[in-house]
């Protein structure tokens, strides 16, 4: 009676497990890198209804921040501005161009602009901006360099490993408070003036939150 | 890697993100809206109709090919962010504005604040610029909210079945006016009461206008002394103001002045004031309460007197002749029975001769006009008038009465009849048949916030707005001014009061906001303008409250021939006693979801009332139920089946009129009185409403409001389940609630420490025993566990005491606690199987002092009291530092914070339960179904049969800092966690450089605190000795429950303190939860020595063991 199997199958139960290690690996690997906000985040650049550009408004112009996003020192959210805001300047600056027709109307009639949401914080996640921008964190650390975007794009993972990066070791991250809203700043840290970010990060007592607590209610 | 997504722009129809008030009108008006509507409770299972299975497959597949094609399902869901068109006054995105107004109520108005975010009202709380209630509201108040977003509120104008726009309406009542003025013949108006002095004025408006018009007013319960006895005592219009704090001697003639009478909210603050003691030189006040039914105020009385209410003018009587020295009243105390008599009343009446101006003896609002005159003459007697009761005065009453209305109705002389607010059809007496009045009346214009038993039988129903959507203006019980004002525009185009008022008086285009201002306007002097701007911002008229009357007591030989005598009560011939109901009071909240599932105070029953019948009565009817347990000889109130009560169905007979409900057996009743709670079987309200309980007035006359006598029970032989809370009324001789009396509490005031376990086992604390509180808080006590607890590093470390001694049991820490942390209802068959929701519990307990310790295993009740005392505690997550649910979870979902606080993460949760099975305390709920999303009758449908999304109206009554919680998750109090963060970032944000990043005492309150009328609840950081809480913790009375565990709970209570008289003949020398203690433990001894059970003593005893 002939073997069934020939003698190079003996080492198929090896080939097996060792071709299932690769593959788990392998998925491992992607599930690591690919399903991760890191990879399924960033980069999420929706077309907006208006075309605003932040590079012209916030980069050439040097607009401050917080002329639009006003609520941001006060409140968890950083408020997006009313049409009434727009047209402060657009009533006399290009007040018939197409483009704006958007925000017209939404002044004229009080329905909203619908902007579309880039940074989306899951609804059990209550992030504050106010007591970070209060506290020597900038804007450009969680958005990125929005004084150079023409189309605001997602530029920061905004995982929940990623926060707790910052708020372990936040000396890293901080800048002088009066840097906060220069998106072009440098932090401490960068600076070369690390010791003085561990004197801040001590005298303002920042011990940021690691606990559940601190962001889900 | 950077992915441009070309979204396509975004359609208008996508757009319909929340708008909030600005375009619900509109968004009430569409199609889809209106589907959503009659969606919400969906008759019946409709998931599939209409769908066939081809045409199923068809679409299913259709849907996977372009899953696959176009990966839709990997595609970011769009979310939109929808900023204003044009900015609003004072509102910053995420922040929170807060409004004075005030919840009318009858004539007495509980002022408020509303929190409003961006529009929308969320969580009423007191507004504590009005002194007397100091910040503090009642549960009716905060359940209110709810009532604003109740998708099946009357929506629209009608008329016999057909809408009318508000045009129309206005028509109407422009035609009214038309045809009546100058004469008013044939023209009728029924109102509830009322105090506001807008339509006071505009009320004199119409009655110029129509000056033969009908006024007629009628509230179901009274809630206010009759002015009548004020003007039989002293000849002036007054009403009585009591001032409980200043009262060391209180009597209670059947009165409930912790929640039946009108400002209960003010008295049981008061009264906490009088009763609250913080060490042992404090002055505590006591309390005679003789009462038929068991109410929150006899829960809290030092003696009590289970008497008929049909008596109370016989003890009134009794008492009057001790106090004045005289036997005027001799004839009427013919009838009055109980033990002890002599004995009871002599002694009572000395206690109030020692305390001449501080004591006071209060009338039940629904006893008779005598009852009233003669607590007045006691009172004038005893020097109270003018220190613990002030007499106000009011005006004369002018409206006429529901029975002069029915008697014109009858005599064909109404034409039209307008009414406003109430529900005359469900709530009239009985012998009136209101109903079948309304249907002979020609046109019936009915003015009322839903379509119930009354709008059916009205030609025309014209919606009323909620009072959060309303102008205009209200008194508080001591007659201050205080603004109602809107937060919202009107959900549903309803039309305010004061502009109906006006409209009917002739006005064209009446705006309510110029009427309240012209009201207010002629009651202020100097600039209107300014003055009725601080009237609204501080929620109140300063100076506005009734002038307190120079009163003497002018004839109090009243006349009193004919008043009949105590009836002779017996098995045949029952006392019906009829009570003002805790959550649905007249029947007006029946919709109201979280009402309905708050369990009443007393009986524990949910959305349900019950025949209330004493122990004795119900062993004469042979339905006295046998213990649950066959190796505990234990007594239940009820009889339990899988743990659901089964209450035997009667047949209650009285006066050839009859009802059917269930039978509960309530310890405490006087023994021949059955109590009917009002507001009950509705026939016409929404889904939540309908059909809950029965309906009492059925049987009420008009010449038996409070209570009757004649009735009879008879047995149909059918059961019924009731959603009953607590099966067990005892604490079978445990030290869950340790008590004293008053006078062992001076001699030891660290009587607690002698009581429980503890001083049996090791000492919990271990080597930090002893040291302060603010040092054990933040030391990590991590022993030999392996588990491992987190350092309590924080700069605060928070902790709650509850004072079990001011607590009255009243229900508003559970729904305010309920409207803060969006804690959904599950409804009746939920609650039956034990799954409600409220993160706090309020735990009532019964001792008689008859443990048996013989019996199996030491502990057991064998028979139901008659006459208990009554022990309530607020039971909710006690916060221990060495949490047993911590260890437990396999997902490390609940876990503590550095701050002391055991946190839930829910989007942790995979829902084992583990923890709540390792809980001691009961306190964790979960998440069976999808509560929040789902209708209570669609919990069972599969997932096509329901709607997927919480119904737009309910979602915006949820506060938005705080997670809406899925199906198969566990949740539990939080210590309102997210109060304690808002504070932290606002510190955090104000303290820059300076470091400060403490947050001062007092600036956190839990939604429990904020609304307790008595302050039993203080939360704070106990790392800071300063705190109210640590002040609170510190004192000697303070106790954990189950502290032996040595779990460390952050929450401790107070010891409760009884003040009983030792001359009185039921004068018990220790708490009857006390002599359960001793019995069940074996401290028989001490027992019957007064104050006997001394801590040194037990300590001396026991000091070996440990």
């Amino acid at each position: 009676m002939s073997n069934i199997f020939p003698k190079s199958a003996n080492a198929l139960p090896l080939q097996i497990v060792i071709f299932l290690l690769v593959l788990g690996g392998v998925a491992a690997a992607g599930i690591t890198y690919y399903a991760t906000p890191a990879y399924l985040r960033v980069g999420y650049q929706p077309v907006q209804p208006v075309p605003f550009d932040h590079s012209l408004h916030a980069g050439q112009l040097g607009m401050d921040c917080r002329y639009c996003h006003a609520a941001v020192e006060k409140s968890g959210t950083s408020s997006l501005p009313a049409a009434q805001t727009c047209m402060n300047c657009h009533s006399i600056i290009k007040p018939a161009s197409p483009l704006l027709e958007v925000v017209r109307e939404s002044f004229k009639t009080g329905d909203p602009v619908p902007w579309v949401k880039i940074h989306q914080t899951p609804d059990y996640v209550y992030f504050n901006h106010s007591v970070h921008v209060n506290r020597g964190v900038s804007c450009v650390e969680c958005h990125g360099k929005v004084n150079e975007m023409t189309t605001v794009y997602h530029a920061k993972p905004h995982s929940m490993s990623w926060c707790l990066d910052c708020h372990r070791n936040p000396a890293q991250r901080i800048r002088n408070p009066e840097d906060v809203f220069n998106l072009d700043s440098l932090t401490l840290a960068e600076q070369g003036k690390l010791e003085k970010a561990k004197g801040f990060v001590h005298d303002w007592k920042l011990n940021p939150p690691q606990s559940c607590s601190g962001c889900h209610r | 890697m950077k992915r441009k997504f070309d979204h396509s722009a975004p359609a208008s129809s996508g757009l319909t993100g929340p708008k909030y008030w600005r375009s619900l009108d509109e968004l009430a008006d569409t199609p889809g809206f209106r589907e959503h509507l009659a969606r919400e409770f969906p008759e019946g299972a409709s998931s599939m109709e209409g769908v066939d299975r081809r045409q199923f497959m068809r679409l299913m597949a259709a849907s996977f090919a372009l899953g696959g094609l176009g990966l839709a399902g990997c595609r970011r869901p769009e979310s939109h962010i929808l900023p204003y068109g044009k900015s609003v006054e004072y509102t910053v995105p995420g922040l929170p504005l807060y409004f004075a107004t005030a919840m009318p109520l009858r004539k007495s108005a509980i002022p408020l604040l509303a929190e409003t975010h961006q529009g929308r009202p969320t969580k009423l709380e007191g507004n504590p610029t009005y002194a007397p209630h100091g910040g503090a509201s009642s549960l009716l108040a905060q359940a209110s909210v709810l009532d604003l977003y109740d998708p099946e509120r009357a929506t629209a104008h009608s008329k016999a079945g057909a809408t009318l726009s508000n045009g129309q309406v206005y028509d109407i009542l422009a035609g009214i006016n038309k045809t009546y003025a100058g004469n008013g013949e044939g023209l009728a108006f029924l109102a509830d009461e009322s105090a506001s002095p807008t339509r006071a004025r505009l009320l004199a408006k119409l009655k110029a206008t129509f000056p033969r018009a009908i006024w007629a007013e009628y509230e179901p319960v009274q809630d206010e002394p009759p002015v009548a006895a004020a003007q039989a005592a002293f000849g002036k219009n007054v009403k009585p103001v009591y001032r409980f704090a200043k009262a060391k001697r209180i009597v209670s003639l059947d009165a409930d002045f912790f929640h039946a009478e009108a400002g209960a909210l003010y008295y049981a603050r008061e009264f906490a004031k009088g009763r609250r003691v913080t060490k042992k030189e404090d002055e505590m006040n006591r309390l005679y309460v003789a009462e038929s039914g068991f109410s929150l105020t006899g829960s809290m009385a030092d003696h009590r007197l289970r008497i008929a209410s049909n008596h109370m003018l016989a003890l009134a009587a009794a008492l009057a002749n001790k106090v004045l020295a005289t036997e005027t009243y001799a004839p009427l105390t013919q009838g009055l029975d109980f033990p002890n008599k002599n004995q009871w009343v002599e002694k009572c009446a000395e206690d109030l001769l020692e305390h001449r101006g501080e004591s006071l003896v209060v009338a039940g609002a629904h006893q008779p006009v005598q009852v009233h005159v003669l607590a007045y003459a006691i009172n004038a007697k005893l020097g109270n008038i003018g220190k613990t009761i002030d007499f106000v005065a009011v005006d004369a009453p002018s409206a006429s009465t529901i029975t002069a209305l029915a008697t014109a109705i009858k005599g064909g002389s109404v034409k039209t009849l307008i009414v406003l607010g109430g529900n005359p059809a469900y709530n009239t007496p009985a012998d009136l048949d209101f109903g079948a009045l309304l249907k002979s009346v020609p046109e019936v214009i009915r003015y009322g916030y839903y379509n119930d038993e009354t709008s059916a039988l009205a030609g025309t129903h014209i919606a009323a707005t909620h009072y959060l959507e309303s102008w205009g203006d209200a008194r508080t019980v001591d007659g201050t001014i205080v603004p109602v004002q809107p937060m919202i525009l009107p959900l549903f185009n309803g039309l305010t009061e004061v502009e109906l008022l006006a409209r009917l008086a002739g006005e064209e285009n009446p705006d309510a906001y110029a009427q309240v201002f012209t009201t207010i306007g002629r009651l202020t002097s100097g600039d209107t303008k300014k003055a009725f701007e601080k009237f609204l911002h501080d929620g109140l008229l300063e100076g506005s409250a009734y002038p307190v009357a120079d009163v003497a007591l002018g004839n109090p030989a009243f006349d009193f021939s004919k008043v009949p005598a105590a009836a002779a009560l017996s098995k045949d011939n029952l006392e019906v006693r009829f009570a003002t109901d805790h959550k649905m009071d007249d029947g007006r909240f029946a919709n109201n979801g979280w009402l309905q599932e708050c369990p009443d105070p007393m009986t524990k029953i949910a959305w349900d009332n019950a025949i209330l019948v004493s122990p004795r009565l119900a062993k004469e009817l042979g339905i006295v139920p046998h213990g649950s347990l066959l190796q505990v000889a234990r007594k239940e109130e009820a009889e339990f089946v899988q743990g659901k009560e089964n209450a035997y169905v009667y047949d209650l007979t009285i006066n050839g009129r009859t009802v059917r409900g269930p039978v509960h057996i309530q310890p405490g009743l006087s023994n021949y009185t059955v109590v009917l709670p009002l507001g009950y079987g509705r026939k016409i309200s929404g889904h939540i409403g309908t059909g809950t309980g029965f309906d009492a007035y059925a049987v009420r006359t008009s010449d038996g409001m409070g209570f009757a006598t004649g009735a009879k029970l008879t047995p149909t032989g059918l059961r019924t389940k009731l959603a009953n809370t607590q099966e067990h009324w005892s604490m079978e001789g445990r030290d869950i609630v340790r008590e004293a009396n008053y006078d062992e509490f001076k001699d030891n005031p660290k009587f607690v420490a002698g009581i429980g376990m503890e001083s049996h086992s090791p000492a919990v604390l271990g080597a930090d025993k002893g040291k302060p509180l603010a040092f054990v808080a933040s030391t990590t006590p991590r022993g030999n566990s392996l588990y491992e607890t987190p350092n309590f590093d924080g700069v605060h470390q928070w902790g709650m005491s509850i004072d079990l001694n001011t607590c009255i049991g009243c229900n508003a820490c559970i729904i305010a606690c309920q409207a803060e942390n969006n804690i959904p209802i599950v409804g009746k068959d939920q609650v039956l199987r034990g799954r409600e929701m409220q993160w706090i519990r309020l735990d009532r307990y019964y001792s008689d002092g008859q443990a048996d310790a013989a019996a199996f295993g030491a502990e057991g009740n064998k028979i139901l009291p008659e006459d208990p005392q009554v022990s309530m505690q607020p039971m909710t997550c006690q916060h221990c530092e060495l949490a047993p649910c911590e260890t437990v979870c396999p997902v490390n979902a609940t876990v503590h914070d550095e701050e002391g606080i055991n946190v839930m993460a829910y989007n942790r949760c995979i829902g084992t339960r583990y923890c709540a099975n390792n809980c001691p305390y009961k306190v964790r709920r979960f998440n069976f179904f999808d509560f929040n999303k789902r209708a209570t009758d669609a919990l069972y449908m599969g997932p096509l049969g329901h709607q997927s999304d919480m119904p737009e109206l309910i979602k915006l009554v949820k506060n938005p800092d705080v997670t809406v919680r899925m199906r198969g998750v566990m949740e539990k109090c939080t210590y309102c966690v997210q109060r304690v963060q808002q504070a932290k970032i606002a510190q955090k944000r104000s303290a820059g450089a300076s470091g400060n990043v403490e947050i001062p005492d007092g600036t956190v309150k839990t939604a429990c605190q904020q609304v307790c009328p008595v302050e039993a609840i203080v939360f704070g950081n106990v790392k800071d000795e300063a705190s109210a809480v640590s002040r609170a913790k510190a004192q000697d009375r303070d106790y954990a429950v189950l502290g032996y565990l040595n779990i460390r709970p952050r929450t401790t209570y107070l010891g409760k303190l009884r003040n009983p008289n030792p001359h009185m003949p039921d004068y018990a020398a220790l708490p009857l939860s006390r002599v359960e203690y001793n019995q069940k433990n074996g401290h028989t001894e001490h027992g019957a020595a007064p104050g006997g059970h001394e801590s040194g003593q037990h300590e001396a005893e026991h000091g070996g063991q440990g």
